[in-house]
């Protein structure tokens, strides 16, 4: 385990004088005096548990701040602070050889700083995570020669297709080029599948994903999970899991009944998985469409979509163009032209205003009496299926079994 | 009059352990926290405490009515860490905050920017003594209340006829002569107590206690409380903690987790955890007032909050605590968080009544006396 420490302190500043420490007038002083004793504590003898002390009151106390006031008006040395805080606590956890569990709380340390924090020290935590999970994916190793040597290469079932109406169904096309996809669905904003585009995505050939390959590549990494079937639920909420949580209690559903004695449905939602682990981006590829937009490709929203079947985003629509990659297994997804807005009755509150409150596949029909007057298409999407999603255009998705997308907003 | 001090220590605001001889002792565990209550010897006097998160201020009102200052001290001396003496003479209230340090005299009302070398104070307002409101507590002053962030001063309608102001991390909560509740700031966590989410930008009555009159309210940094005329209390707010004193889910699932350190790693649990089975209500956000209950039932004389505990002091000289305790700030010789009042056995074990109690953000200070004996 001291090879770690090595490669952890190779990834660290070499002293003391050259660890970066400013900080705006936004931050007080007695704040910055914790910052540079837990510096001065990093590259002197303290044990490792006074260090872990101090980072953790650094980590605690920018946490209150980041939770002060409204998260777009949190100012950004206090997301600064708390990854500082995050990267001291890491680095004192491993230490003093540290066991495989403090390996892991370094990792979902770090993760809270990748989540909530701001990049530091030219993305310091993403060096030293890599370097964790390098040394954890090694006693994993370790232990499975050991215990079971089964093969893991276990895919996801294979989709079913649901019943679709021919005539409501989004059309396919096989591989349009830039100018026929611009003239025909971009420009009049109508939806299409796209067939053929993503096939070359290491996704499905290299590392095809699997749960098993998810595991290895992200399973002790932190990530936010939407818990309750649809966000507009009373009983809605967000929580933090690893991956293998995430996987166990919700995909697999080994631990899964909630009080109310349903299923609670778990769901890896619109998050930038792509961005806290870099590994997998390596699995995908941006399609050539977007560049048909006027934005960077440093502007493009990478998100990512991992649940079990039976998540439902309610009937929305988005204020970007759509790229909607299926990977693994199926989704249900019904489409409404922004013309029939009137007809899907959206919420009357700011926060869910882009949000319809008919429950697409069981309309109340007394409620919203011309909802079922709105001409909609439909299309179940398998993998290696491309949904153009026209900006505002409103869309209901349902996943029909385990699912994985990917989606890309652009503009 | 005795004080006692316990929590977030890191910065000696605390307290001041005697030299132990003993070098690099200045970050362990037990001085850090302290979660036992440490007598404050140079508090023998009639006095006012006010903490920030670094700092404390300390007022004594009987001999030289002077502000001391303790913890974090970067600009007000060079470096020292021990406690300070700022030119305060003639003072009757000191409030602190992380940044400044308010001063109420006789005559006028000052302001100290903590992190600069100014030999003035930032700002200052001039009282008219013959004014009748010039016996208002900080944070009110005559015809409004101060703030540490900028603008300083922030008036108040008149016809509010404040009689007391607590500050919470974003939001105020103001009561009445009249015993009314007002509240205004940020309501993102239910601070506000109107039973939304949004902030207001001007004084809203709390209408859920409409009608009833309230004695005292405090504020935390994302929740508020009020003793009401009985010396029941009612709580509205963020229970990330349990500061509110109801069932929270995020100390549920932490204590689960302490209780069990052989636990197996998550990918290997396989059955249902016998504490989902049973219905249990949780509260993260109370939009609107609750009734907070203190068992044995008593009435409440006292109250205050810190960034995420709440302490309450009973007409009989108990302490209560709840809420975080991971500085040990709920003094109960543990660093664990509580989502219901409980009594510190400190104070009756040693015979002692307490009579006040402040929290600073992360720690708590009480005033005791000795219990009379019959």
């Amino acid at each position: 385990m001291t090879s770690l420490w090595l490669k952890i302190s190779a990834a660290l500043p070499p002293n003391e004088e050259q660890f970066p420490l400013t900080f705006s007038d936004k931050v007080p002083l007695s704040v910055v005096e914790m910052l540079k004793l837990a510096r001065k504590q990093l590259y002197g003898n303290t044990t490792s548990a006074s260090q872990i002390l101090n980072a953790q009151i650094i980590v605690d106390y920018s946490w209150e701040r980041l939770n002060m006031g409204t998260w777009r008006d949190v100012d950004k040395e206090w997301r600064r602070v708390y990854s500082y805080g995050c990267l001291f606590k890491a680095v004192a956890l491993c230490r003093e050889n540290p066991l495989e569990e403090e390996i892991l709380q370094a990792i979902r340390t770090c993760d809270m700083a990748l989540l909530m924090g701001a990049a530091i020290m030219e993305n310091l935590l993403q060096v030293i995570v890599c370097i964790l999970q390098t040394g954890i994916r090694k006693l994993a190793k370790e232990e499975d020669n050991s215990e079971n040597i089964e093969a893991k290469k276990r895919r996801i079932a294979s989709p079913h297709v649901g019943l679709i109406k021919e005539d409501l169904s989004v059309p396919r096309i096989k591989c349009p080029s830039l100018e026929s996809f611009s003239a025909n669905h971009l420009l009049p904003l109508k939806p299409v599948i796209l067939e053929g585009i993503i096939d070359h995505w290491p996704a499905f050939n290299k590392h095809p994903w699997s749960i098993e390959y998810l595991r290895s590549v992200a399973g002790c990494r932190t990530v936010p999970v939407e818990v309750g079937s649809r966000y507009t639920d009373e009983d809605w909420s967000q929580t933090l899991l690893t991956v293998n949580e995430f996987i166990d209690k919700y995909i697999l559903n080994k631990v899964g009944v909630s009080e109310s004695g349903h299923k609670a449905v778990g769901y890896l939602a619109q998050h930038q998985l792509f961005d806290q682990i870099p590994e997998l981006k390596e699995d995908i590829r941006i399609p050539d469409y977007c560049c048909l937009g006027e934005g960077d490709e440093d502007d493009i929203t990478v998100n990512a979509w991992f649940g079990p079947q039976g998540t439902v985003s309610p009937l929305h629509q988005d204020p970007q163009q759509n790229f909607l990659a299926q990977v693994v297994g199926s989704k249900y997804i019904r489409l409404y032209s922004p013309e029939d807005t009137a007809k899907l009755y959206p919420h009357d509150s700011q926060l869910l205003h882009n949000t319809s409150q008919v429950e697409v596949e069981n309309p109340d029909a007394e409620r919203f009496p011309e909802f079922v007057k709105a001409p909609y298409q439909e299309c179940v999407l398998q993998p290696g299926d491309v949904l153009f999603i026209p900006v505002k255009h409103w869309h209901y998705v349902r996943s029909l079994e385990v699912s994985f997308s990917v989606s890309f907003w652009w503009s | 009059m005795r004080w006692f001090g316990f929590g977030f220590n890191a910065f000696t605001q605390t307290y001041v352990q005697e030299k132990s001889g003993e070098e690099d002792s200045c970050s362990s565990e037990r001085e850090v926290k302290v979660s036992v209550p440490v007598e404050l010897h140079s508090h023998a006097l009639r006095g006012r405490i006010s903490a920030s998160w670094s700092r404390t201020a300390s007022l004594f009102l009987d001999q030289d009515q002077c502000v001391y200052l303790a913890g974090f001290c970067a600009s007000i001396s060079s470096g020292s860490s021990g406690p300070v003496t700022v030119d305060t003479s003639g003072c009757k209230d000191a409030i602190i905050s992380e940044t400044h340090l308010s001063l109420a005299f006789p005559d006028r009302i000052e302001s100290w920017d903590l992190q600069s070398k100014n030999e003035a104070p930032s700002w200052r307002m001039e009282i008219n003594t013959q004014s009748e409101n010039s016996d208002l507590k900080l944070p009110l002053v005559p015809g409004g209340y101060i703030s540490s962030k900028s603008p300083v001063f922030h008036s108040l309608s008149s016809h509010l006829q404040a009689k007391s102001l607590a500050l919470g991390g974003e939001h105020a909560v103001l009561l009445t002569v009249a015993g009314a509740v007002y509240t205004w700031g940020q309501g993102s966590h239910g601070q506000l107590g109107h039973g939304g989410l949004v902030p207001e930008e001007e004084p809203r009555t709390v209408e859920a206690l409409w009608g009833m009159s309230m004695r005292s309210v405090a504020a935390g940094g994302w929740h508020s409380i009020c003793i009401g005329d009985g010396g029941d209390l009612y709580v509205w707010g963020w229970n990330e903690s349990g500061q509110l004193g109801l069932p929270s889910r995020g100390l549920r699932k932490t204590s689960q987790q302490k209780t069990d350190p052989q636990e197996e790693p998550p990918s290997k649990v396989s059955t249902c955890l016998g504490e989902e089975l049973h219905e249990e209500v949780f509260i993260s956000i109370q939009a609107f007032p609750a009734l907070v209950d203190v068992s044995p039932p008593c009435e409440i004389r006292t109250v205050s909050c810190g960034s995420r505990h709440t302490a309450a002091v009973t007409t009989t000289g108990c302490l209560y605590t709840w809420g975080w305790g991971e500085y040990g700030q709920l003094g109960h010789q543990t660093t664990t968080s509580l989502d219901e009042p409980q009594c510190v056995e400190f104070f009756s074990s040693q015979n002692l009544h307490v009579v006040d109690v402040v929290c600073g953000p992360w720690n708590t200070f009480t005033a005791a006396v000795k219990k009379e004996v019959h």
